[in-house]
């Protein structure tokens, strides 16, 4: 429920006075609820070195003002358990968000499970923010979501593809989701607001600390299912989402550039280190669409065997011819069993990849398990 | 012979009436006629009309100066149904009925140069207002009694000449001119429409599951499938499914049908959610109403509590299937001018239908296409991506029809449904949602807001899954997502649960995107 539980509320005063990604504070939330660790705070009873630095933004601490804040601008804190909650964050341990701040009109989870980190410099090339701009189309059209930061250049252009094509596209940013970081980005914000979603670990009007930037990266790479670099000098912070990536076991591929470019120089780098050369969005969805058994409760493989089916669903199955499309009433004479069942078990089989339906009726899908 | 008097009239803005003050003075000086307060045309042409009924009814015109005053005059006023307050006031400042019992009624009428009285759209409207207005004596020409006679509380009279409503408020009995008029002929009823029933369809499984399901939930329905199908035949029964109209609804909706003149003598409420089908050459007005001057009620008001079947809906102007986001959001038209705005109520199913490509011979799934297609693969895109992403945002259910086979006809016929059993199933649907949103300003699943749906009402546990995978494998959009999950929700009021199970969102996902898999 969206009530304000004491716990929402400690989990938003949290995200004000420890920075994101604090391990220290991770692994007191392993054992205590957030409400708790506050209470530590307040007393000094956490038993971190220098715990006295979490009570320095005590004073200024005002969590209810920050929930009004983002409800204003029509947003959300989400913290784990909600059911817009990503699980797949819990993969980063201690290191994993302890709330997030989430403004847009669609659910956080659901967009996450089919989505792409496409990140890179901000002094990008032309041909860079081509790239990445058409691969966020490409991406959207494609039904997958595009994750990546709120910076010019890559960042920029890879939302615009997204949002051309009516895409879902996501910035994960290192200050509030009210502020626009960097201020020409406005225009850029507004739309991904409206058409897809903003997020932060960090409470609305923060400010974007250099250090945010790096341990935010750590997000956007826990939230996809691979991340895709574009362009990236050799100490471009990019290269970071990456690693984390590949920490992760998350796939990390690289767009080439031309040998002689400077802003392509990382991406080589991380090609000759592993990482894996992919030239367009099909290629980028071959090598991440397979996986997912990490991030969904359930395999989500293009269609399960046979044999895994129920009775009745293998007999539905058995009903649809090979060669010509039927109506529905068609596969539940031949099966004996009622439309209903008929209907849900075809909605499954739909669902495993067994079955397609088109404008003549149910029909086996090319290329179904036998 | 000078002096004054005042009577009231009723007009119509948008679909309320508003009682009008009708004064009129009639004096010594320069012969002229002129009124005051905000009359279109219309309004000053009852100057000729009831001059010429006065002296035909055998009554005097009298003057030389008259003036007629209308209040409140920053009301614009418009249309004929002034005319008999307007001679009815210039009678009793001539001293030919008594001003007393002239000033307590409210006339609306218009009257013909011969002294007849016509009758009036929303003579239904006109008597809601005069009640509100504190009135208790009405009276309207004769073909328009039952209906005003719809409101409680209230005296209705009907007259069919001037001369009737002179004997009326002078307490004279009827002269024969007022027994010798015919009563005009109504127009043609609107509600002795029947609705057809479902058992006439045969076959077609998932489109009357659809179509239950949108009367469950409120949804509204995108159908597709190749012409002769039998979309509109479906469309047409949705109404049936619905719940009757209660009483406030009925009421709403009479008034409407009321004042477009599109309601029978008959007198009745409505009771039956309308239908209305307005073809894909309906201009941007015409459907959602407004216009020069005076803005005029538009067919989708007609559609208020009842259903809007928009066939071949790409064929419509993409103005026009734009400016529908307004009442789908927040369930009416509002048209601003600058001195007032009109409010026009238009809650109403949505059902789109849509041939699966222009040429409208097209299908196939993977294998070859039907022969006779002459659509290439573009043409077909561009003709479904005019309905556009935001209006199909709203549009929770989407279904594939498909011709049902000779064996679906012979053997299906005993287990069609009739419209009959299905509403019940609705009903006891509508009544657990409306439990479950007691608290809430919703009432059926496709009401609640996708925050909402996220926050408080997602899918919990084992039924979640169904839908991530559709959603990783590409099936569901994320924005798709909310969809689907208040499509589950009436699948479950349908069956009687408390939560929409794992089953539920199988059937849900069986109605999430008719035509979009094969049609990219």
């Amino acid at each position: 429920m969206g009530g304000l539980s004491d716990e929402r509320v400690a989990r938003a005063l949290l995200s004000h006075l420890a920075e994101p990604g604090d391990r220290r504070i991770g692994g007191l939330l392993r054992e205590s609820s957030a409400a708790e660790v506050v209470d530590m705070i307040r007393t000094g009873t956490t038993g971190i070195e220098a715990e006295e630095r979490y009570r320095v933004r005590l004073a200024t601490a005002r969590p209810e003002e920050h929930l009004a804040r983002v409800d204003a601008v029509g947003g959300r804190l989400l913290v784990p358990g909600d059911l817009e909650w990503p699980r797949q964050l819990d993969d980063l341990g201690d290191a994993a968000p302890w709330a997030l701040w989430v403004r847009g009109t669609v659910d956080l989870r659901l967009t996450a499970l089919r989505s792409v980190a496409v990140v890179g410099a901000r002094a990008a090339t032309r041909y860079g923010e081509r790239v990445a701009s058409q691969l966020g189309s490409d991406l959207a059209s494609s039904g997958w979501s595009v994750v990546s930061g709120g910076a010019f250049g890559i960042d920029k252009a890879a939302h615009l593809g997204a949002l051309a094509v009516q895409g879902v596209t996501v910035a994960v940013l290192a200050c509030g989701v009210d502020v626009s970081y960097p201020p020409s980005n406005d225009a850029l914000f507004a739309r991904i607001a409206a058409d897809g979603l903003i997020v932060s670990e960090v409470p609305p009007s923060a400010a974007p600390h250099r250090t945010r930037f790096l341990v935010r990266n750590r997000v956007i790479a826990a939230l996809t299912r691979g991340t895709v670099v574009v362009e990236a000098a050799l100490r471009s912070g990019s290269l970071s989402t990456a690693r984390e990536a590949e920490r992760l076991g998350r796939p990390v591929l690289g767009i080439p550039g031309t040998v002689t470019s400077e802003q392509s120089r990382g991406v080589h780098r991380a090609i000759r280190e592993g990482a894996l050369l992919v030239t367009s969005a099909a290629e980028v969805i071959e090598a991440v669409g397979g996986i997912g058994v990490d991030l969904a409760p359930e395999p989500a493989g293009r269609t399960e065997p046979r044999d895994a089916l129920d009775p009745l669903t293998a007999r539905v199955l058995d009903a649809v011819p090979v060669r010509r499309a039927v109506t529905l009433e068609s596969v539940a004479r031949t099966a004996g069993v009622t439309p209903a069942e008929t209907a849900a078990a075809l909605g499954l089989l739909e669902l495993s990849g067994f079955v397609r339906h088109g404008p003549d009726g149910w029909a086996l899908a090319s290329g179904a398990p036998r | 012979m000078s002096g004054v008097a005042r009577t009231r009239g009723v007009v119509l803005l948008g679909v309320d009436g508003h009682v009008i003050g009708v004064e009129a003075h009639v004096s010594i000086g320069v012969s002229g006629f002129s009124v005051v307060g905000m009359a279109d045309k219309l309004v000053t042409e009852a100057r000729d009309r009831c001059r010429s009924a006065v002296i035909n009814t055998g009554l005097e015109w009298p003057g030389p100066k008259i003036t007629v005053g209308l209040s409140p005059a920053e009301l614009p006023k418009r249309g004929p149904t002034l005319d008999l307050a307007i001679a009815l006031a210039l009678l009793a400042a001539s001293g030919q009925v008594p001003r007393d019992d002239a000033a307590a009624l409210v006339v609306v009428g218009e009257v013909g140069l011969d002294g007849r009285v016509r009758a009036v759209r929303g003579a239904l409207v006109a008597a809601l207002a005069a009640r509100a207005a504190g009135a208790t004596r009405l009276v309207v020409p004769a073909a328009n009694v039952e209906e005003a006679s719809l409101v409680p509380d209230l005296e209705v009279h009907g007259v069919r000449t001037l001369a009737g409503l002179v004997a009326f408020v002078r307490g004279d009995a009827p002269p024969d001119m007022e027994i010798d008029a015919d009563v005009e002929d109504p127009p043609a009823p609107a509600d002795d429409r029947e609705v057809p029933d479902l058992a006439d369809v045969r076959g077609q499984y998932e489109a009357r599951q659809a179509l239950e399901l949108a009367a469950a939930g409120g949804h509204h329905l995108a159908m597709t499938g190749l012409p002769g199908v039998g979309k509109t035949m479906l469309a047409e029964r949705l109404p049936g499914l619905l719940p009757p109209l209660d009483q406030q609804a009925a009421l709403e909706v009479t008034a409407i049908h009321s004042v477009a003149g599109r309601l029978g003598s008959g007198g009745r409420l409505i009771t039956v959610p309308p239908f209305e089908a307005p073809h894909h050459k309906a201009t941007d007005v015409a459907l959602v109403g407004g216009g020069s001057g005076v803005p005029r009620i538009g067919l989708v008001s007609l559609a208020h509590r009842g259903v809007l079947f928009l066939d071949e809906a790409p064929e419509f102007d993409a103005s026009a299937l734009e400016v529908l986001r307004q009442p789908l959001e927040s369930g009416e038209i509002v048209v601003t001018r600058s001195a007032f705005s009109v409010r026009f109520p238009a809650r109403f199913h949505l059902v789109l239908a849509m041939n699966p490509c222009p040429c409208g011979r097209g299908g196939g799934m993977g294998g070859p296409q039907s022969p006779s297609c002459v659509c290439t693969p573009q043409q077909r895109r561009r003709y479904l991506s005019r309905i556009s992403g935001p209006l199909l945002d709203r549009v929770d259910l989407r279904v594939t029809l498909v011709a049902p086979t000779l064996a679906d006809l012979e053997f299906g016929a005993h287990d069609a449904e009739s419209t009959a059993s299905v509403a019940e199933r609705v009903r006891d649907a509508r009544a657990r949602a409306a439990r479950r949103y007691a608290d809430t300003p919703w009432t059926v699943n496709a009401d609640v807001p996708g925050p909402v749906v996220r926050r408080q009402f997602g899918l919990e546990g084992d039924a979640v899954r169904p839908l991530e995978r559709a959603i990783m494998l590409g099936q569901v959009s994320a924005r798709g997502a909310d969809r689907v999950v208040r499509v589950a929700w009436t699948v479950a009021d349908l069956a009687g649960r408390d939560r929409p199970t794992r089953s539920d969102v199988h059937a849900a996902l069986n109605h999430r995107d008719g035509g979009a898999s094969w049609a990219a």
